[in-house]
């Protein structure tokens, strides 16, 4: 076992653009670690022993933790031996690790876990997840390791459909493929990535990062087919008869609206629209790109998610005055911490326990001001923990020329018309313990079934599907043949 | 995913016409849904209507109408043998196939490509089908393809004034449908009234028809974005509720919709749009400056 090493309660931090710069464009906000912090990093984890580490509890795919960062400190002196050991213990569990390490609330999971997180901060093991993802694929250390996957792609055990590119279909596609599955996705938009490529905007997660992502998935054999709109291009039925197995993956897409006067107005866009436009279109670059965008000066956001803060700092940086308005107070605001820190810093403005109850429009049809009533806390908690709240029957006025609604999403209703698929009230997809929907050979994951979650969340279902679809590929065979 | 331009040619002024190779919308298809083209890498997506199509041979044919930046570098740009880089569909739902009985379905300007596929097949399936297409004279199409597929065709053509820019023309084309549709009416009896084309021009017959009481569907055309139901751009009201146009539509009762406000919506991005076409023009006239 490792030797126990001294605490070291502060965190060695990332070095980030400041604010001034980065709000004028789309590039990353924070630069992520060198070889020499990510040690000196490194050597802040204690090194709990595998069985007890709670970091690895606190991680959906359970990535071996303390492993991976012990190879930064024990090859210390081959930075290039260090990455290439800790990227193989990370991909044992998890394929993106650049993309995780980047957009998962960490401080709910792992590092919400981390020992050293009790008297300091915790170990930034997102940080360090992300620096080995970004060094191996700027030092071409992946290749290596691909190469040792490849061989195991035969896609000679049968074929699988894979509904959807977001995370939870890319990594059952990647995971089916080591397994030795001829795997096909079926993507309705004309890129791959789901919320990764039209939500997260740029300046959280470049774009180039992605496709180095899904060109990995290339060279595992995975086939991608966009533009197909299952459902309507082709049908599940269709899928079964000529796949051993299907797997949905087609997240929440469909954006909740508020049904209050004014909502058709203009200017008031949901967030999955404006975020298309900037992130998928890049309207942010018209008329060098086609894609336009409207966005007046002062904008308000509705809502305190990732999403609400993503539409916020994407039209900050459209050149536009932003608030967010929520209808809870600070501490229940559900984005990453770090996002809403960045929004902060950035100047975005923040008006908490206001419910917006009506927009009102000016002389064109476009939106002016949103009236909003004043809520209050209540020391009772609903089921997720938060608060509730109560109106005042007070009520404040505040002028907008552009509004984002960012209080939700739902599961795409294309797929759920599947006939014979079942349905919860909320219109996620219901499924047993292995993920197996109401039609057999048909599995599902990710937000599909969950309704607006987490990227890690989505790839472990991607990732326990597949273990399931291959367990149930090889009993139909094995009955057929008996 | 190649999309092969197998021919392409202009049928009249401004509107012009592809056949792409296309096999995954071939296949499924029916009249009434619409697919989303990406035509260029740092372009937009916009939704087109398949007139025909060919299931076994894998393609299918799209008219469009030359009005903004998009359509217009499609109809500069692309040659037989070009890719499209996006065909997504068949989205939307099919029109409703069913024998009403005496059908009027009318096409404003480039709405009429859309009438085809839905007018033929209400036709076969033993409807009697009057197409009525309302256009400049420039701009009249599938005048013979109609003849052959429906019981009567009428083409109410105008002819372009010096001097009349989009206004005059849309005032024009309100003027003539309304007085057609009245006198059509008026002279005959009908079960069901069918229309596509620009919302304004939408609503004035609707007022019409809304007279005589006869059942009325409309294809519907809000912007639309990803055409999948993500993003709810296309959303309209529909008897008091808001629908997605793109996958609970494009067709609605036309009794069920806000018009004033869908017409309002569909005019959001005009000063952008204009600026695009602009900032295209411009990069054309400096090309042709270099030469
Ligand atoms: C703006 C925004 C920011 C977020 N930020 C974070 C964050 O920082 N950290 C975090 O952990 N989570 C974040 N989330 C949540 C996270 O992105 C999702 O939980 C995750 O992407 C779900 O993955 P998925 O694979 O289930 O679905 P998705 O990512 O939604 O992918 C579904 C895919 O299926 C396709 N599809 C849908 N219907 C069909 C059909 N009928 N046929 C074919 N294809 C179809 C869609 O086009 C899409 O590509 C954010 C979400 C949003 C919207
Ligand atoms: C279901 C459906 C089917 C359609 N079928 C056809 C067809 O077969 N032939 C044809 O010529 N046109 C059709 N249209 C209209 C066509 O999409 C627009 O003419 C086209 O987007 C114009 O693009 P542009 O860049 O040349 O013009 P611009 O006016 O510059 O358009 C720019 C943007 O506005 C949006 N937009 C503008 N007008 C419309 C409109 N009327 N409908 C939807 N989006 C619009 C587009 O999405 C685009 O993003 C259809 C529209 C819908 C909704
Ligand atoms: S809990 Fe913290 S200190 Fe312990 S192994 Fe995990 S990261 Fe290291
Ligand atoms: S076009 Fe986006 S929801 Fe209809």
């Amino acid at each position: 076992m490792a030797v126990r090493r001294k605490l070291i309660k502060e965190r060695v931090p990332t070095p980030e653009r400041p604010p001034k710069e980065r709000v004028k464009d789309f590039k990353e906000v924070n630069l992520g670690y060198t070889f020499e912090l990510a040690v000196k990093e490194a050597e802040r984890c204690l090194q709990c022993p595998y069985e007890y580490a709670p970091c690895i509890k606190g991680c959906p795919v359970h990535i071996n933790i303390p492993g991976f960062i012990s190879k930064l400190v024990e090859y210390r002196d081959n930075p290039d031996k260090a990455v290439r050991e800790a990227l193989r213990i990370i991909w044992n569990d998890n394929t993106l690790p650049a993309v995780t390490g980047r957009v998962c609330p960490q401080e709910d999971q792992c590092e919400g876990a981390c020992v050293v997180g009790k008297v300091g901060d915790a170990v930034d093991i997102g940080k360090l997840e992300r620096f080995v993802a970004d060094y191996a694929r700027k030092n071409g250390i992946e290749e290596e390791l691909l190469c040792e996957f490849e061989e195991e792609c035969t896609g000679e055990l049968g074929k699988v459909a894979i509904v959807g590119a977001g995370p939870a279909g890319l990594t059952c596609a990647g995971e089916l493929a080591k397994m030795g599955y001829k795997v096909t996705i079926f993507e309705a938009l004309h890129k791959p990535g789901g919320v990764l490529a039209y939500g997260i905007p740029e300046f959280r997660l470049p774009k180039e990062i992605l496709d180095h992502e899904l060109a990995k998935l290339n060279r595992l054999g995975v086939e991608i087919k966009t533009d197909h709109v299952v459902g309507r291009t082709v049908t599940i039925e269709e899928l079964l008869q000529e796949y051993d197995a299907v797997f949905i993956g087609t997240g929440a897409g469909t954006p909740k609206l508020l049904n209050i006067p004014g909502i058709l107005l203009g200017r008031i866009y949901s967030a999955n629209e404006f975020l298309t436009r900037v992130n998928l279109m890049k309207a942010y670059e018209f008329p060098e790109y086609d894609t336009p965008i409207a966005i007046g000066k002062k904008t308000i956001v509705i809502g305190a998610g990732n999403t609400a803060m993503d539409a916020a700092r994407s039209a900050l940086r459209l050149g536009s005055e932003v608030t967010i308005a929520y209808r809870r107070g600070r501490e229940d605001m559900t984005a990453r911490i770090e996002e809403i820190k960045h929004a902060e810093e950035e100047g975005v403005q923040f008006e908490f326990f206001l419910q917006p109850v009506e927009f009102i429009g000016d002389e064109n049809g476009r939106v002016k001001a949103v009236k909003f009533e004043r809520m209050r806390p209540l020391e009772e908690r609903d089921k997720r923990g938060k608060r509730k709240i109560v109106g005042t029957g007070e009520y404040v006025t505040l002028e907008a020329d552009t509004v984002i609604i960012a209080i939700g999403l739902e599961p795409n209703r294309i797929i759920t018309e599947t006939p014979g698929l079942k349905t919860n009230p909320n219109g996620t997809l219901v499924v047993d313990e292995n993920l197996m929907t109401s039609i057999p050979g048909v599995f599902a994951g990710g937000d599909a079934i969950r309704g607006e979650a987490t990227v890690i969340l989505a790839m472990g279902d991607g990732k326990k599907a597949a273990k399931a679809i291959c367990d149930y590929i090889e009993k139909k065979r094995a009955k057929a043949n008996a | 995913m190649p999309y092969k331009i197998l021919d392409k040619k202009e049928l009249a002024m401004n509107e012009v016409w592809y056949k792409i190779h296309a096999p995954h919308v071939a296949r499924k298809v029916r009249p009434g849904q619409f697919v989303v083209v990406r035509a260029f890498p740092n372009g937009e997506r916009i939704p087109l209507t398949p007139v025909t199509w060919d299931r076994e041979e894998g393609w299918i044919t799209l008219i469009t109408f030359v009005r903004g930046k998009t359509t217009m570098r499609m109809a500069n740009e692309l040659k037989p043998g070009d890719e499209l880089l996006n065909v997504a569909g068949p989205l939307g739902n099919p029109a409703p196939m069913k024998k009403f009985g005496k059908i009027l379905a009318i096409g404003l300007i480039t709405g009429m490509v859309e009438v085809f596929p839905i007018a033929r097949a209400w036709q076969e399936i033993g409807n009697e089908v009057t197409t009525l297409h309302v256009t400049p004279n420039p701009m009249v199409i599938l005048r013979e393809e109609f003849e052959n597929a429906v019981s009567r065709h009428i083409v109410e053509g105008f002819d372009l004034q010096p001097g009349w820019g989009m206004n005059e023309i849309a005032q024009e084309l309100v003027k003539r449908a309304v007085a057609k549709v009245k006198e059509l009416l008026e002279s005959e009896h009908w079960d069901l009234v069918f229309i596509v084309g620009p919302a304004g021009g939408q609503k004035a017959v609707f007022n019409v028809v809304k007279e005589y009481g006869i059942p009325m569907e409309a294809d519907l055309h809000p912007i639309m974005v990803d055409a999948t139901g993500m993003c709810g751009v296309c959303r309209v009201t529909v008897g008091g509720e808001v629908k997605f146009a793109c996958i609970d539509g494009p067709g609605f009762d036309a009794y069920k919709v806000d018009w004033d406000e869908l017409i309002h919506r569909t005019g959001f991005y005009a000063p952008l749009e204009r600026l695009a076409l602009e900032h295209y023009l411009k990069t054309l006239q400096a090309q042709g400056g270099e030469q």
